[in-house]
C-alpha cells in the first residue's frame, strides 16, 4: 500500500516535469511567434537525470524503510525536479551545477539508506557531529570566499565547486539538540543543563550575525533552538524570550551591519528607492504581478530580471512561470512535507527521533517561510535558500538528509509512540505554520491579481520594453500616409526607426532605456495596441504571450513636404514654427530647434540629456518664452485702439486660454505663476492657437496632433478632437484686424513682436491668411531665441510664400 | 499557433500538479478510512476467570472488556466479599496486545504466581492471582483480531 502509494505520487511527479520540459523546448517558438527558431533542448538532460536518480532514491527507499511515510519523498522530488527545470530554464550552466549537485545528494541519501540500522550513533556521537560542524563553519571565517566576488564569505570552495558550511550545520545542530535534550528528562528552564547549548547558540548566532552579517542564518539558529526547546520542556515563556533575542539581533543588526539596514529599508519603504536599495524586492514583485493567475509559462516570462533569481528569488521566478496556481501548489507541497514529518514526529517511538523529527520540521519550514516572505515583502529579504528547490549544492544536500532522516524517523513497524506529555507545543508549531504558509500564499495573490495592473504599468518594469522586441509596434505616418516613426526587424530583435529625425523633439522615442518621450509616449497605448484592437484579442494575447496584441498605426496632421522647409528656414537657429489649420486646428508643422537623431539615442542619450541647448525639448508646445508684443493684433481685435487695463488684459488671456494645458495629444507648458500680464509667458502652440482666431472669423480652433488610427477591423478610424472650438472675438473685428496687418501684396497678415525675459531676448512672427481667402486658412507662428526682426521675417515670409504656392 | 498549444500545455501541467494533490487527498482518505477500520475490528481477547473464595464452590466468569476490575466493591467487575480484600483492588488491563495484571494500591497486595507485584505485568493463561484470601485462575482466549487491510482488499474487485 506504501509503496503503491509513493509510486502512483511520483508518475504524476514525473508527468509535471515532462509537461514543463515540453514547454520549455516550445517557448521560443512561443516568445517569437514563428516555427523557425532555436529550440531549447539542454534541460532535457536535467529532466532524464531526474527521473533516473530518484527511481534509484525511490528503490532504495522501499528497500530500507518498508514503513516509511509514503508522502514525503515524492514531494520532496517534485519540489527538487521544478527547482532543476527552473534553474535550467534561468541559466544552463548553473543547471548542469545542479543536476550534478542532485546526483550527489540522491547518492549520499542512498549511502546514508544503507547504514541506517546504524542510525542511533547520531545519538551517541553528538558532540563529535556538533563540533566538527562547528569546525567547517569556523573554516570559512578565514578561509571563507563568495562565489560571486561580492557579499558575505560564507562559501568554502576550490575549483570552481563551492560548499556553504552553514547549511549543513543548520541540520547538525538539530541532532545534537535533539540528541541533548533527549538525553535529559526532565528540563527546568533556568538549569545548568540547558545553559550550556543556550550559551552555544546564542554565541553562533551572534558570531554568523556580526562576523559574517548573515541575519537569515542568524534567526533560523534562535528559532530552531527555541522552538526544540519549547517541544522538549512545553512552557511557552520560551516563545516569548526568544522573539525578544530575535527583535534585539534585528536592531542590533540593523544598527551596526549596513546590509541589515538596507535591507530592512528596501522591506518598510520599497517605493522610495526602487532602482537602488530596493531593487531586488521591487523586481521580485514586479515578476510576482505579471505571473498573474496561470503565469506565463515556464520559458516565456522574464524572471532573469530579478537578481539571483537561481537562487535567493526562485519562488518570484516560478511565480512569474506558473503563477497563483502554480504558487499554491508550491505552497501546498511543503506543507504536505511538514504536516507529514509533524506526524513523524508525533509517532516516533523515543524522545531523540521525536525531538529530531520535530527539529527538521521546523528547520524546513522556517527556512521556507523567510524566504518566501522575504520575496513577496512580508519579511525583510534574508539570503537563504527555499529548500530543495533553489539552487545551490550544499542546501540541496542538506534538504536531502533532512528528508533522509524524516523517512528514516517514520519507518515505525506497529512501534507504540513515545509519551507525550504536553500536546500543546505541537498544534502551536503546526498551526504557526500553517498561518505562515497560508499568509505567504495570500500575499502572493494580493501582488498577483489585486496590485498585479499598478505595478506592471511602472516605467521601471523592463517587461515593456521586452514586450515592444518581440511584438511589432505601429507605425507613426503623417497626413499623406507616409511613414514617419517605423518598426523593422524580426520578432525578438524589433527596433525602432525614426524616417525623418528631425522631428526627434516633437514625436519624440521610444527606448528600452531612456523611456518614451513626446508623440512616442501620449500614442504609447494605440501604439502597442492596448488601445483601439478589441478586448478579447487584448486578453487573448495576454494569455498566449504575455504581450499586447501588434500595435495600431496612428496618421498624424503633420504634412511632411511643408516640415521639411520650415526645418530647412529654421535651420541652425534655436526656436520653433508651428503651421495651424485655423478651422480645424490640425497642425501641418511643428518645428522646434535645435534638434537630435533619436537613431543615435544608444550612443548619445546621456549627452543629450545634459546638453546645455536642451535638444530634448519641445521648444514648440514646452518652451516657456515671454509673449511680449506678439499678440498686439489679437488685442487690437479686441479693444481696438484702447488700451487695456492689466484685469481687461489677463482677463482676455485667460479667455484665448494661455493660462492652462492645451487639449492636445502631447503635454503642454503654460504659465503657472502670477505675474504682470508684460512678463506673461506662453509656449508657441498657445501663442498660434490663439492667433488661429484672426484667420478664422474670432473661432480658436483647438489644437490636435494625431488625427485617425488603422484598426484592424474598421481601417482608419478618426480620432475625435480633445478640445471644442469656440469664439473669443467679434468676428467682423477680427476680420478686421486682420486686414490692418495685411502685409503689402501678400495674401496673408502678418505681425513682428518682441520680447525680452532676464536676458533672454524673444522674436515672434504671427501671420496668417486672411478672412478672404478661398484655400484652408492657415496661422503660422515663429519664435527665435535672439534679436532678429529680419531673420524672422524672411522666413515667414519664405515659408508662407512656399506654402501657399503649394 | 504556438501560444495555444503551450497554453492547452500548461492547463495540463497544473493539471499534473494538482494531479498528485489530488492523489495525496484520496490517499489520506484512504488511510483515514483504514485506520478507522483498524481500530472498529480491534477486538479484545476474552478472558476466563477461575474464582476460587472462601469455601464457595468455584465459580467460572468470562470477560471481553479491556478493562476487569477485582475488589470488595459490589461495583467492581469481580467482587470479592473478604474483609482480606481491599475496596478495589487489583485491575486487569488488555493493551499493547496482552493483558497485564495491576495493583491498585490495595492493603495486603496482589500476588502472581507466589510473588507480590508491583508494578503491571503481563499475565498469559494458566497463572494464579491471589487478593487476599482469593485466588483467581486465568485463562485467555485465542487472538481475534481481524485485519482490516484484509478486508478491504477483498473487498476490491
Amino acid at each position: 500500500m506504501n509503496d503503491k502509494t509513493q509510486n502512483r505520487l511520483l508518475q504524476w511527479a514525473a508527468l509535471f516535469l515532462f509537461l514543463q520540459s515540453i514547454i520549455l523546448t516550445l517557448a521560443p517558438a512561443v516568445r517569437e511567434r514563428s516555427w523557425d527558431v532555436d529550440y531549447r533542448l539542454s534541460h532535457w538532460a536535467g529532466f532524464l537525470a531526474w527521473a533516473v536518480l530518484v527511481a534509484l532514491a525511490n528503490h532504495a527507499a522501499i528497500k530500507y524503510l518498508p514503513e516509511r511515510d509514503p508522502y514525503i519523498f515524492p514531494a520532496a522530488a517534485l519540489l527538487s525536479g521544478w527547482g532543476l527545470l527552473t534553474i535550467w530554464r534561468l541559466d544552463e550552466n548553473f543547471g548542469l551545477r545542479q543536476t550534478a549537485w542532485l546526483g550527489i545528494s540522491v547518492m549520499v541519501f542512498i549511502l546514508a539508506l544503507h547504514f541506517n540500522r546504524h542510525f542511533s550513533l547520531l545519538r551517541r556521537y553528538k558532540y563529535l557531529i556538533l563540533s566538527g560542524g562547528l569546525l567547517i563553519t569556523a573554516l570559512t571565517l578565514i578561509f571563507g570566499t563568495n562565489p560571486l566576488g561580492i557579499g558575505p564569505r560564507l562559501w568554502l570552495g576550490c575549483c570552481g565547486v563551492y560548499f556553504q558550511p552553514s547549511e549543513p550545520l543548520k541540520i547538525l545542530l538539530v541532532i545534537y539538540l535533539a540528541a541533548y535534550l533527549a538525553d535529559r528528562a526532565n528540563i527546568r528552564l533556568i538549569s545548568l543543563p540547558l545553559l550550556i547549548p543556550t550559551l552555544l547558540v546564542t554565541g553562533l548566532a551572534l558570531l554568523l550575525l556580526l562576523v559574517q552579517r548573515d541575519l537569515g542564518t542568524a534567526s533560523i539558529f534562535i528559532t530552531i533552538f527555541t522552538i526544540m526547546i519549547f517541544i522538549a520542556t512545553g512552557r511557552r515563556r520560551v516563545i516569548f524570550s526568544a522573539i525578544v533575542v530575535l527583535s534585539c539581533a534585528l536592531l542590533v543588526g540593523y544598527f551596526m551591519i549596513d546590509i541589515i539596514q538596507v535591507r530592512v529599508m528596501g522591506w518598510l519603504s520599497p517605493w522610495e528607492d526602487p532602482t537602488g536599495n530596493s531593487y531586488q524586492i521591487v523586481q521580485s514583485l514586479l515578476a510576482v504581478a505579471n505571473g498573474g493567475t496561470i503565469g506565463r509559462g515556464i520559458g516565456i516570462g522574464s524572471p532573469l530580471l530579478v537578481p539571483v533569481a537561481i537562487s535567493d528569488f526562485i519562488y518570484a521566478a516560478i511565480a512569474e512561470e506558473t503563477g497563483l496556481f502554480g504558487i499554491l501548489g508550491l505552497i501546498a507541497l511543503i506543507w504536505l512535507i511538514l504536516a507529514r514529518g509533524l506526524i513523524t514526529s508525533l509517532r516516533a517511538a523515543d524522545r531523540f527521533k521525536r525531538y529530531l523529527a520535530a527539529g527538521v520540521v521546523t528547520y524546513l519550514g522556517i527556512q521556507s517561510l523567510l524566504i518566501i516572505g522575504g520575496n513577496i515583502r512580508l519579511l525583510p529579504l534574508t539570503g537563504v535558500t527555499l529548500p530543495f528547490v533553489s539552487y545551490g549544492g550544499s542546501s540541496l544536500l542538506t534538504s536531502y538528509f533532512a528528508m533522509f532522516l524524516l523517512l528514516t524517523i517514520s519507518n515505525t513497524e506497529d512501534e507504540e509512540p513515545a509519551e507525550l506529555r504536553d500536546p500543546k507545543p505541537y498544534s502551536l508549531l503546526a498551526g504557526g505554520l500553517a498561518l505562515g504558509f497560508a499568509t505567504c500564499a495570500l500575499t502572493t495573490a494580493w501582488w498577483a491579481i489585486i496590485r498585479a495592473p499598478d505595478l506592471l504599468t511602472r516605467t521601471d518594469n523592463p517587461r515593456r520594453a521586452i514586450a515592444d522586441r518581440f511584438v511589432e509596434r505601429g507605425e507613426l505616418v503623417d497626413t499623406n500616409n507616409q511613414p514617419i516613426n517605423i518598426t523593422q526587424g524580426k520578432s525578438g530583435s524589433f527596433l525602432r526607426s525614426y524616417l525623418y529625425p528631425d522631428l526627434a523633439s516633437v514625436i519624440g522615442y521610444t527606448h528600452p532605456v531612456y523611456g518614451q518621450a513626446g508623440l512616442e509616449a501620449s500614442l504609447d497605448n494605440y501604439l502597442r495596441g492596448l488601445q483601439g484592437n478589441p478586448t478579447s484579442l487584448i486578453l487573448w494575447n495576454q494569455l498566449l504571450y504575455g504581450t499586447p496584441p501588434a500595435g495600431l498605426d496612428v496618421r498624424l496632421s503633420l504634412n511632411l513636404t511643408l516640415q521639411a522647409q520650415a526645418d530647412q528656414l529654421l535651420g541652425e537657429h534655436r526656436g520653433a514654427i508651428i503651421l495651424l489649420n485655423a478651422e480645424t486646428g490640425e497642425v501641418l508643422v511643428m518645428a522646434s530647434h535645435p534638434t537630435y537623431d533619436p537613431n543615435n539615442l544608444d550612443t548619445e542619450g546621456d549627452a543629450l540629456a545634459r546638453d546645455a541647448n536642451a535638444p530634448l525639448l519641445n521648444r514648440a508646445t514646452q518652451g516657456l518664452y515671454p509673449i511680449g508684443t506678439s499678440l498686439l493684433p489679437l488685442l487690437r481685435a479686441k479693444f481696438g485702439e484702447n488700451q487695456p487695463s492689466e484685469m481687461q488684459l489677463e482677463e482676455f488671456y485667460k479667455e484665448l486660454g494661455l493660462f492652462e494645458a492645451l487639449p492636445i495629444s502631447t503635454t503642454t507648458a503654460f504659465e503657472t505663476e502670477t505675474v504682470n500680464m508684460q512678463d506673461l509667458r506662453a509656449s508657441p502652440l498657445h501663442v498660434v492657437t490663439a492667433a488661429a482666431a484672426l484667420s478664422h472669423h474670432g473661432v480658436l480652433p483647438s489644437p490636435r496632433l494625431a488625427t485617425a488610427v488603422n484598426t484592424p477591423e474598421q481601417g482608419w478610424v478618426v480620432l475625435p478632437a480633445l478640445g471644442q472650438p469656440r469664439e473669443v472675438l467679434n468676428a467682423q473685428s477680427a476680420d478686421e484686424a486682420a486686414l490692418s496687418f495685411l502685409q503689402q501684396g501678400k495674401p496673408y497678415w502678418s505681425h513682428v513682436g518682441q520680447a525680452s525675459h532676464d536676458s533672454a531676448r524673444i522674436t515672434w512672427l504671427v501671420a496668417g491668411t486672411l478672412p478672404n481667402w478661398r484655400g484652408t486658412p492657415l496661422t503660422l507662428v515663429v519664435s527665435l531665441e535672439e534679436n532678429n526682426p529680419s531673420l524672422v521675417r524672411s522666413i515667414g515670409a519664405s515659408f508662407l510664400d512656399f506654402v501657399l504656392n503649394q | 499557433m504556438s501560444g495555444s498549444i503551450v497554453l492547452a500545455l500548461r492547463l495540463l501541467t497544473a493539471l499534473a500538479l494538482y494531479g498528485f494533490l489530488g492523489w495525496v487527498l484520496y490517499y489520506l482518505y484512504r488511510e483515514v478510512q483504514r485506520q478507522s477500520f483498524t481500530l472498529a475490528n480491534r477486538r479484545v481477547p476474552g478472558i476466563s476467570l477461575m474464582v476460587r473464595h472462601g469455601s464457595g464452590a468455584p465459580a467460572l466468569k468470562y470477560f471481553s472488556q479491556p478493562e476487569i476490575t477485582l475488589g470488595r466493591d459490589p461495583g467492581c467487575d469481580i467482587p470479592l466479599m473478604d474483609d482480606t480484600v481491599s475496596a478495589r483492588h487489583a485491575q486487569l488491563v488488555y493493551h499493547h496486545g496482552q493483558w497485564w495484571l495491576e495493583d491498585l494500591g490495595s492493603t495486603n497486595g496482589t500476588i502472581l504466581n507466589d510473588s507480590l507485584i508491583t508494578m503491571p505485568t503481563v499475565i498469559t493463561s494458566g497463572d494464579e492471582i491471589k487478593c487476599g484470601s482469593a485466588r483467581l485462575g486465568i485463562s485467555l482466549s485465542e487472538n481475534v483480531i481481524i485485519e482490516p487491510t484484509q478486508r478491504l482488499e477483498k473487498r476490491q474487485p
